[in-house]
């Protein structure tokens, strides 16, 4: 197939074998391929818990589709019970479904995982970004506002959004978002002084080019990778804080699942029924997973340096 | 390389600097650590008897404060309770029943124009605790005046509102006479003079040398132990005053740990790092440890109850069908199940019958129907004649904790059933305390323990405490004003028979306007080693611990 | 790179005002009184009242600000709305155990952490690789909280090898030691897999780096190459993540001193906001401001050790 479009315009055909190969990258990278799969399946996951897409139509309430219950249904005589076939991660102290919970679970802890280290990192690495690059007092003036947010626990910065905002999932994912980026600006601005110094930069300036497109084709591209593990780092956090912030009003109400609210409900009931914690901790860790091997191989697609 | 090396090293080097550099300013108070027997590590031989600390972790993460007429808190409570007296006390290990403690023998009021006189003999040879200021001295009259009219002052006192009307007098050394403007039950008046809250009598000297902010953390009184350090975050400890007038105390010490994880606290227990361990409201974790060997689980009043109020002036609410229909939706069995037995049990009436003179017993309730219990037809029908077929929906917000979460949440199950929508927002703790008293919430969960029928009937539904707009904003949630004339009558009674009577009235008029709906009481769970006895039986404890006196003894 | 210190100090100045400036506003905009929280709901009205009166909250915002900034001028950090003790000596008697736990967490982190990072990274996409990665997306999953119960219930309970409870007499190293290990090794493990992340993935980049491949071909030999040219090329990250770990730990390690039952200034905060105890709030954050900017100073000086070409 390849051979046969080989014969027409060559711009094209550049682009898009460059294309293939970044493909071919990615699919030789089988770590990176079940990294692509975990990631479908929690996605998935989180879109069909229910069956809010026909529900809509219908302009009914949605049911349950993957989830085997209904996630809000209490049992309370039976709380806490043990996995069985009927549950198979048990039930939580309030006699819900576990495993209901953690597929419902799946769409505030995503969201809350990609958006906010989505913030954060956008925002931290245009400031770590410019102010390495440009250096001089406009890199005085940004590091020290990353001092400013850096020195903000997560408790206490959510307290400020909560404050000047209101409550809600958005302002969490914000205050979240706002929480991390100083880490991603620290580590841009590092290794941007760092890559700022290598030769093929001082060729770029030499050519004429202008700032603008120095930081963008040449820095940029050198400390994504940097960036892109960080982000893997830090969407576990994320997903967690999400119960830390919950409980002084800046997350979900309850009874909608999440998966750190979870885990905090399931550790008061850690050693009579470990599987209320443990089972949001796993999905947790399956979503990690995910996002940091998908990382890595995006990474090994976007790095210069790393095509030979 | 090298140059790498280096600078990593001098990082480190920093930061080990830096620490090192902290601790190396010598502390003013530890001279005395040694000397102090917590580590269970060193025993030298040559020792002749190691000393027995009862190591004691409660649930709280910090010290509040030990001036035992501010403490709310129940570490606090717990730890003024050892280190304090009063001039009558709780029996240990059973709050109902008063008992001389300071003074030698209960009192019989007597009526001086018009006006009630208690005379209190005091016992003699009395010690007051040693301190840095002020060497051991005996306690007289006049440090219990002092006390008691410090208890009186709302700047040193957080109780002061119980005492108005009241004078306190020293007719000599060993003798204080006390002045009530209108005369009130024994019920009533020996709560205000016995170990709980204000009336904790504290040594006049070293408070007036410390100052009221020092007192807060160096706590001087005549109690069986008394203070002897106090680490941030980590812990009391209290040594035994020898010179107890009760007797000496069988410990040497009291190490009182503060350690908000439950979790490690019941590691930590069975490590054998700690003897007596605040446990969980939880019924499977009581019965889970109770099967640990080793290990015994005391399960113990008093009961904090949680009620639901009704806001009566809000619609929906402010129509009874539908506070009406709320009760019959909810089903205590179902709360209970979410604590488990034994740590919860139901209550029927408003002042928990099971602890307090005065409270409604589950059969009187429902012989006269008022238990409400549960039937969601009833509740359907009751919310459409009130015009609410398919219900409606509210709005409250809950505090994080547990005993909170847990009733709202469930009833936010229960009442789904009946097409009623509640719509939690979670908040911490002190926000919901404040939210609440602002009149945010049509529906207030409320956990207290208070203790007697007249505070309960009087600070939640006498009209002068409704929340914002009441003569004395107090937790009135209901903004119900209908038992006024009863809690008033009552409070004055002196006839103990009479006056329960009037309680009794009262409530069952709150049930029938449906104010507020008796949820459940969660008792006290602590879990100890086998070897550790607490000298008394235990079956309610005011300070809400399993007090430890100058008879608990470790018997290993 | 005096004059680069001397500057940074300066400017510290604003960073303290403005971190200073927003707590201070913001915890008296979220509701919750100190008073109440002091007092208990029990309390009467006239003793709240009372008490606000003596905590000057009843005065304009702008004179408890200026009051505030005063006494932090003059180096009072002023005394607890709770418990009436100096903060500063609250402070002191807290911090100890915070720097130790803080920087042994760092020594186990990055000696861990960095030596597994460049070994996964040389043997990437090899067995062992795949297993160490997978270790530490474990570790950056599993709450510390956890982590911290697991070594308890295994190092404490079950063998019985070191304590679990408290941060042990403060005044004795053996015995302040030994209750330190549990701890450390919690939040030393957390830590190592972040940095372990970020080693490999530095080492990587580097490894195909043009001047790599040349001390390569020169012939040099493997454990040259690696530790000499292209370790200290990948430095920068790794001193970042780690400079970004102990800005952190301060206040993230407070599950951890939770579990362990330790006292710490991350929990001495929470703790504070839960009370909404004002003036401790306050001075804790100036405390830990001081850190953060600390730690930044440090971190940006060690950049230039590590990579002679950043200059400042």
């Amino acid at each position: 197939m390849t051979e046969a479009t080989q014969t027409w315009e060559a711009p094209t055909i550049q682009l898009r074998s460059q294309r293939q190969r970044l493909w071919r990258t990615f699919v030789r990278n089988r770590t990176a391929l079940l990294g692509l799969f975990l990631m479908l399946i929690v996605v998935f996951t989180a879109i069909f818990a229910d069956d809010w897409f026909i529900a809509v139509f219908e302009g009914r309430e949605a049911r349950p589709l993957l989830a085997p219950h209904d996630p809000l249904k209490q049992d309370t005589r039976n709380r806490l019970a043990a996995p069985s076939s009927e549950h198979p991660m048990g039930l939580d102290s309030y006699g819900r479904d576990t495993l209901s919970r953690v597929i419902y679970g799946a769409r505030v802890s995503l969201a809350v995982g990609i958006a906010s280290v989505l913030i954060g990192g956008v925002l931290g690495a245009l400031l770590g970004l410019t102010a390495g690059f440009l250096g001089g007092r406009v890199e005085n003036i940004l590091m020290r506002v990353t001092d400013v947010l850096m020195a903000f626990p997560s408790l206490i910065m959510g307290l400020m959004v909560l404050a000047v905002l209101g409550g809600g999932l958005l302002n969490m994912i914000l205050a979240i978002g706002i929480v991390l980026s100083p880490t991603f600006a620290r580590v841009a601005h590092g290794t941007t002084l760092s890559v700022k110094q290598n030769q093929y930069v001082e060729a770029a300036r030499s050519y004429g080019a202008g700032n603008l497109r120095i930081a963008i084709r040449h820095i940029l591209p050198n400390i994504t990778s940097e960036l892109v593990v960080l982000a893997s780092i830090w969407t576990a956090t994320a997903i967690r804080v999400e119960a830390n912030l919950s409980f002084i009003g800046l997350g979900i109400s309850p009874p909608t699942p999440a998966w750190g609210s979870m885990i905090r409900d399931g550790t008061q009931h850690l050693f009579n029924a470990p599987w209320v914690s443990l089972f949001p901790g796993l999905a947790i860790l399956i979503t990690v997973l995910a996002f940091n091997l998908l990382g890595d191989g995006l990474r090994d697609i976007l790095d210069p340096r790393m095509q030979q | 390389m090298k140059r790498t090396v280096l600078a990593i090293s001098v990082l480190l080097l920093l930061l080990v600097a830096l620490s090192a550099c902290a601790p190396a300013a010598p502390p003013a108070a530890p001279a005395e650590q040694p000397a102090q027997p917590a580590e269970e590590a060193a025993a030298p031989p040559e020792a002749p008897a190691q000393p027995v600390v009862l190591r004691y972790a409660d649930k709280a993460a910090d010290l509040g404060t030990m001036d035992p007429h501010f403490a709310a808190a129940t570490q606090d409570r717990n730890l003024v309770d050892m280190v304090f007296n009063a001039l009558v006390r709780y029996k240990p290990g059973d709050g109902s029943v008063f008992e001389p403690d300071l003074a030698v023998e209960l009192p019989e009021p007597e009526l001086v124009d018009g006006k009630q006189v208690w005379t209190f003999k005091l016992r003699e040879g009395v010690m007051c605790h040693p301190s840095e200021q002020v060497p051991a001295y005996e306690l007289t009259s006049e440090d219990v005046v002092f006390s008691l009219q410090k208890s009186a002052n709302p700047d040193t006192s957080a109780y002061a509102g119980e005492y108005t009307g009241m004078t306190v007098e020293a007719l000599d050394k060993y003798t204080v006479q006390i002045t009530l403007e209108n005369p009130i039950s024994p019920v009533l008046f020996f709560p205000k003079v016995a170990d709980y809250a204000g009336g904790f009598i504290i040594c006049k000297k070293p408070y007036e040398a410390m100052g009221a902010d020092a007192f807060k953390t160096h706590p001087v009184g005549t109690g069986p132990f008394m203070f002897d350090s106090y680490s941030p975050q980590e812990k009391v400890v209290l040594k035994a005053n020898p010179d107890y007038f009760r007797g000496r105390p069988k410990l040497d010490a009291v190490e009182y740990r503060f350690m908000p994880e439950l979790n490690s606290r019941e590691l930590g227990l069975k490590s054998g790092e700690l003897d007596v361990i605040n446990g969980a409201n939880e019924g499977q974790w009581v019965e889970r440890m109770s099967g640990e060997e080793g290990i015994l689980v005391d399960v113990y009043g008093v009961g904090e109850v949680a009620t639901i109020h009704f806001n009566m002036t809000v619609p929906p609410l402010d129509d009874v069908r539908v506070r009406k229909a709320i009760a019959y939706a909810l089903d205590r069995d179902e709360f209970l199940a979410l604590f488990g037995p034994p740590v919860a049990a139901n209550v029927y009436s408003q002042v928990p019958a099971q602890f307090l003179p005065g409270g409604l017993t589950e059969e009187e309730v429902k012989e006269l129907g008022l238990d409400y219990a549960v039937d969601r037809e009833k509740a359907k029908e009751l919310l459409a004649e009130a015009g609410y077929p398919d219900g409606f929906s509210l709005e409250v917000v809950s505090s994080e904790r547990e005993s909170y979460l847990k009733p709202y949440q469930s009833m936010q199950a229960q009442l789904a059933e009946i097409g009623i929508d509640l719509k939690i927002n979670v908040v911490d703790h002190p926000s919901m305390h404040q939210l609440i008293r602002q009149d945010v919430n049509p529906i207030v969960v409320y956990v207290a323990w208070r203790p007697n029928a007249d505070v309960y009937l009087t600070r939640f539904y006498h009209s002068d405490s409704i929340v914002v707009t009441g003569a004395k904003p107090d937790t009135n949630f209901s903004h119900y004003t209908g038992i006024d004339d009863l809690i008033e009558a009552a409070r004055i009674e002196l006839d103990p028979e009479k006056q329960i009577q009037m309680w009794k009235e009262a409530q069952i008029k709150l049930l029938e306007d449906m104010v507020s709906y008796p949820l459940l009481y969660m008792q006290q769970v602590t879990a100890r080693r086998d070897y550790v006895d607490y000298g008394h039986e235990l079956k309610s404890v005011l300070a809400l611990y399993p007090q430890i006196t100058e008879n608990t003894t470790i018997n290993k | 790179m005096t004059r680069y210190i001397a500057a940074r100090l300066v400017l510290a100045i604003p960073t303290f005002l403005a971190v200073l400036t927003l707590v201070f506003f913001v915890v008296r905009v979220i509701p919750g009184d100190p008073a109440v929280a002091a007092l208990g709901d029990y309390a009467s009205k006239e003793a709240v009242e009372a008490l606000r009166e003596r905590m000057g909250l009843n005065d304009p915002l702008y004179v408890q600000y200026f009051r505030f900034l005063a006494d932090l001028a003059r180096g009072d950090l002023g005394t607890s709305m709770i418990t009436g003790k100096e903060i500063s000596e609250l402070v002191r008697q807290v911090l100890p155990y915070t720097l130790q736990l803080t920087v042994s967490a760092i020594i186990v982190g990055s000696l861990l952490g960095v030596p597994i990072g460049i070994y996964t990274a040389r043997n990437a996409n090899t067995g062992i690789d795949y297993v160490g990665r997978i270790l530490s997306l474990s570790g950056l999953s599993v709450p510390a909280f956890y982590l911290g119960i697991l070594i308890m219930l295994l190092f404490a309970v079950k063998l019985e090898l070191f304590p679990a409870v408290g941060g042990g007499d403060i005044h004795d190293l053996g015995d302040n030691l030994r209750h330190l290990f549990l701890p450390a090794l919690t939040l030393g493990l957390i830590m190592t897999a972040s940095v372990t992340r970020l080693t490999r993935s530095a080492m990587l980049n580097v490894l195909q780096e043009d001047f790599v491949r040349t001390a390569r071909a020169k012939g040099l030999k493997e454990r040259v190459v690696v530790m000499r040219h292209a370790l200290r090329a990948a430095l920068v990250p790794i001193v970042s993540i780690i400079g970004i770990w102990a800005a952190n730990l301060i206040a993230d390690s407070v599950l951890t001193e939770t579990v362990f039952a330790r006292p710490g200034l991350g929990k001495m905060l929470v703790g504070a906001i839960m009370q909404r105890d004002y003036t401790a709030l306050q001075s804790v954050m100036v405390i830990y401001t001081m850190f953060v900017v600390g730690v930044n100073l440090i971190t940006d000086i060690v950049y230039s050790f590590v990579d002679p070409r950043i200059t400042h």
